[in-house]
């Protein structure tokens, strides 16, 4: 059988192959390819990935230019009189005139207005997405910051930084974070809701509070990771020749360390909108201005769901398309920066 | 790799057929058949194969070369922690116990020894990646030894290492460039923009392209990798260059090539090597002088004809016996090949007196009482063993007894002084004691 396959044809088609001189001027044009971008040529090629990267870029561009976008569509923000949108009698719902669920689509609201207030769905939703993707986006960096920081030192340092830093990680483990985020909530609420800068302080507390209850699984992975990777020679090589501890630490290990860091940021965007809106609907979160969540648990009533059920569908879609096109591509850079996935 | 028996014997042939190559042809005429037995060469048939094949012979021996690194007494004890919440230090690994040698200047001292004896600590030691227990190690005038962190950081540019896997030791996200590079940026020796024209000499100097320095470490092969690493270890011109299993974890026909570079890189930078390597073979082609360890101590030192011609000490007569050899087994012949039995004593606690006497088939009495001394026996020989002797000639009593003041037993004889005027130096002595007469004689 073998016999057959490496029959005349092959060869053939084997020794056309453009013979390549090391030295020639072609081969010298070819630079290295470092591990990351191979890795970037395999995610190219999944096609998965690649939807969910579009889709994570729209999300991107709408939060970015959410003014922008509104501006084009003639939407805003701003609270109109009521009683010129709704239909009072009709448990608030939008009039015939201002698209459905009563009357016919209409560009002047794309997505409708809210019922019992009149504001424009579109506004609402491209700024909700801008806040979301805010929180989300600053919490992760922080945390991942921390996470990757700290992980560095207990791993490299080892002995008596490593215990107490590892203490610190399983002490923030064992706080309940949902049990955490509600008692903070009242008291900055206490603290703050007569300061003129409300929303921006709780939008920073919510990323704070996020951010100190995110950073430990970094912090174990990174931490794993530098332990094995510390042992390895290049580290002892890095050693002989003298190199500072720090420049070891960030010049030599970081870089190794790319492919756990891009995991549990992929992991933690996901988990931190979802979050972000989880606990805007319970009323702890961003409640003092326009998120996903907030609409959500004003849409989240039995009567607008028959009524009205787009008012809920259009921020919930946002965040469950958000989510899992967040979560695929972690997946497929997972899949692409591990070589024993290697397809 | 080195440790399975085909793989060895196929060094021999290997070796030779590289060299050949790089003379253009491939002879198998007598002298050439064996790599490590024609150093000499015929002023009068001097022709190009014989000047290529000149070489890569065996390292010769400069006996006047001046000590670069003196390593006297070392030791390294690693504590083991008991486990529990007090983690209290219940006992020591002596993984290097009171080891004396010295390195010459240009020239190589093979390290060699069975797996967990010890060599690759003391390399380590040397470059400091573990600050020694006790001794010394001078070198330029300084105990590197004592030397703090900081102390150090200038004298790193002189000792540099070679390690052993070139899949672990380079940095798999960094260039070759940045790699070979690195050690002139750490140190500061040339400004920035001098640093690419250096590494891609250093390049050229081991052998690879040097239009490759952008490229990673994953696009070479096994030997190329150990090349860059071998760069990386030249980049700062480093006096001593300890090479820790340089070559184990290659393929047995790249060996021969590294060895090959590494001879040049000695002969044209006057770089002294420590070995350290399990295979006999690569020792004894390129360390003039070698050293045998067992489980934490030199048991023997001396130059290459005598350790591999006529060991003194068991342990080393066993190692030997465990070459296969080609040129025997082509004749069919069959040498005795002498068996340890049991295991390697646990170096948390060592046998008392011998640290070989509980795998040795001439031990006695006094080798569990008397520890025996690295004693020079020839003009550049030391053996430690009371019953030292070539293979099947070791005497029946102790021939250390009149020198420690003890009986045949090992038991002190009262009123006898050890007149073991011998000082254990770590290199070597103009007299010595000579085991046939038991005197002190010097030529």
């Amino acid at each position: 059988m073998s016999a057959e396959t490496a029959g005349p044809e092959t060869l053939g088609s084997l020794s056309d192959e453009p013979q390549q001189d090391p030295n020639s001027q072609q081969a010298k044009e070819i630079s290295g390819k470092s591990p990351l971008r191979i890795a970037l040529g395999r995610l190219a090629r999944d096609k998965i990935a690649v939807v969910c990267a579009v889709v994570v870029l729209f999300f991107v561009i709408c939060a970015m230019f959410a003014g922008t976008i509104s501006d084009l569509f003639g939407v805003s923000l701003e609270t109109p009189l009521a009683s010129e949108r709704v239909d009072g009698l009709n448990n608030g719902l939008p009039k015939p005139e201002m698209g459905p669920p009563v009357g016919p689509f209409t560009w002047e609201h794309p997505m409708g207005v809210a019922p019992r207030t009149g504001e424009d769905n579109l506004a609402y939703w491209l700024h909700g997405c801008r806040v979301s993707l805010l929180i989300a986006f600053t919490a992760t960096l922080i945390a991942s910051v921390v996470g990757v920081v700290i992980g560095l030192l207990a791993g490299f340092l080892g002995g008596a930084v490593d215990k107490v830093l590892s203490f610190f990680i399983d002490m923030f483990l064992t706080i309940p974070f949902l049990l955490a985020a509600l008692t903070l909530a009242p008291i900055l609420n206490e603290r703050f809701n007569t300061s003129p800068d409300y929303p921006t302080i709780q939008k920073f507390s919510l990323v704070m509070v996020l951010a100190m209850f995110g950073w430990m699984g970094t912090a174990r992975l990174i931490r794993g990771e530098v332990l094995a990777l510390r042992e390895r020679e290049f580290v002892q090589a890095a050693r002989v020749m003298g190199m500072p501890t720090s420049r070891i630490l960030f010049k030599e290990l970081l870089p190794n360390l790319a492919a756990p860091i891009i995991i549990s940021v992929s992991l933690m965007l996901p988990a931190f909108v979802a979050l972000e809106a989880g606990l805007a609907y319970l009323g702890i979160g961003v409640t003092d201005g326009v998120s996903w969540g907030q609409t959500i648990l004003k849409a989240a009533t039995p009567t607008y769901f028959r009524e009205y059920p787009q008012y809920l569908w259009q921020p919930l879609l946002g965040i469950v398309a958000l989510v899992l096109s967040l979560n695929l591509l972690g997946d497929a850079v997972r899949d692409a920066l591990d070589p024993k996935t290697r397809r | 790799m080195t440790q399975d028996p085909n793989a060895r014997a196929e060094v021999e042939p290997t070796a030779v057929g590289a060299n050949a190559a790089e003379a253009g042809e491939r002879r198998l005429g007598d002298d050439v058949s064996d790599a490590y037995g024609s150093h000499e060469v015929n002023v009068g048939d001097l022709d190009f194969h014989i000047v290529a094949e000149h070489g890569h012979t065996a390292s010769e021996l400069d006996p006047d070369a001046p000590a670069v690194l003196t390593v006297d007494n070392l030791k390294m004890y690693f504590p083991v922690k008991s486990s529990g919440v007090v983690r209290r230090t219940i006992g020591h690994v002596q993984a290097v116990d009171g080891i004396s040698f010295e390195v010459p200047k240009g020239g190589s001292l093979g390290l060699v020894g069975e797996s967990g004896c010890g060599k690759s600590t003391t390399g380590r030691l040397i470059t400091r990646l573990y600050k020694p227990t006790g001794g010394s190690m001078m070198f330029d005038g300084k105990d590197l030894a004592k030397l703090s962190n900081r102390e150090m950081k200038p004298l790193r540019r002189d000792v540099q290492m070679i390690f052993q896997d070139p899949y672990t030791s380079l940095n798999p996200r960094h260039t070759v460039g940045t790699i070979v590079g690195a050690p002139l940026e750490v140190h500061n020796v040339v400004p920035k923009d001098k640093v690419l024209p250096r590494v891609q000499e250093l390049l050229e100097i081991v052998g690879l392209n040097p239009e490759h320095y952008n490229r990673y470490p994953n696009e070479f092969s096994g030997g190329q990798r150990q090349r860059i690493g071998i760069a990386r270890a030249l980049t700062l011109n480093p006096k001593v260059l300890v090479a820790d299993e340089p070559v184990s974890a290659l393929d047995v026909s790249i060996q021969a090539q590294v060895i090959n570079l590494l001879q040049d890189i000695q002969s044209e930078f006057d770089v002294a090597f420590l070995f350290i390597a399990h295979d006999l073979a690569i020792v004894r082609h390129f360390c003039p002088e070698i050293a045998v360890m067992y489980l934490g101590k030199i048991v023997e030192i001396g130059d290459r004809e005598t350790i591999y011609s006529h060991p003194h000490h068991p342990y080393t007569q066993a190692l030997l016996s465990a070459v296969p050899d080609v040129k025997q087994a082509a004749v069919g012949g069959r040498r005795e090949r002498i068996r340890l039995e049991g295991d390697v004593p646990s170096p948390i606690n060592p046998p008392s007196g011998c640290r070989f006497r509980t795998r040795c088939q001439f031990a006695q009495e006094i080798c569990a009482k008397v520890e025996p001394p690295l004693l020079q026996i020839g003009k550049r020989h030391k053996v430690a063993c009371h019953f030292a002797g070539e293979l099947g000639a070791h005497p029946a009593t102790p021939v250390t007894t009149e020198l420690l003041g003890v009986d045949d037993q090992g038991s002190p004889v009262p009123g006898a002084t050890p007149s073991n005027t011998q000082l254990t130096i770590p290199g070597y002595e103009k007299t010595w004691y000579d085991l046939r007469t038991k005197q002190t004689t010097g030529v």
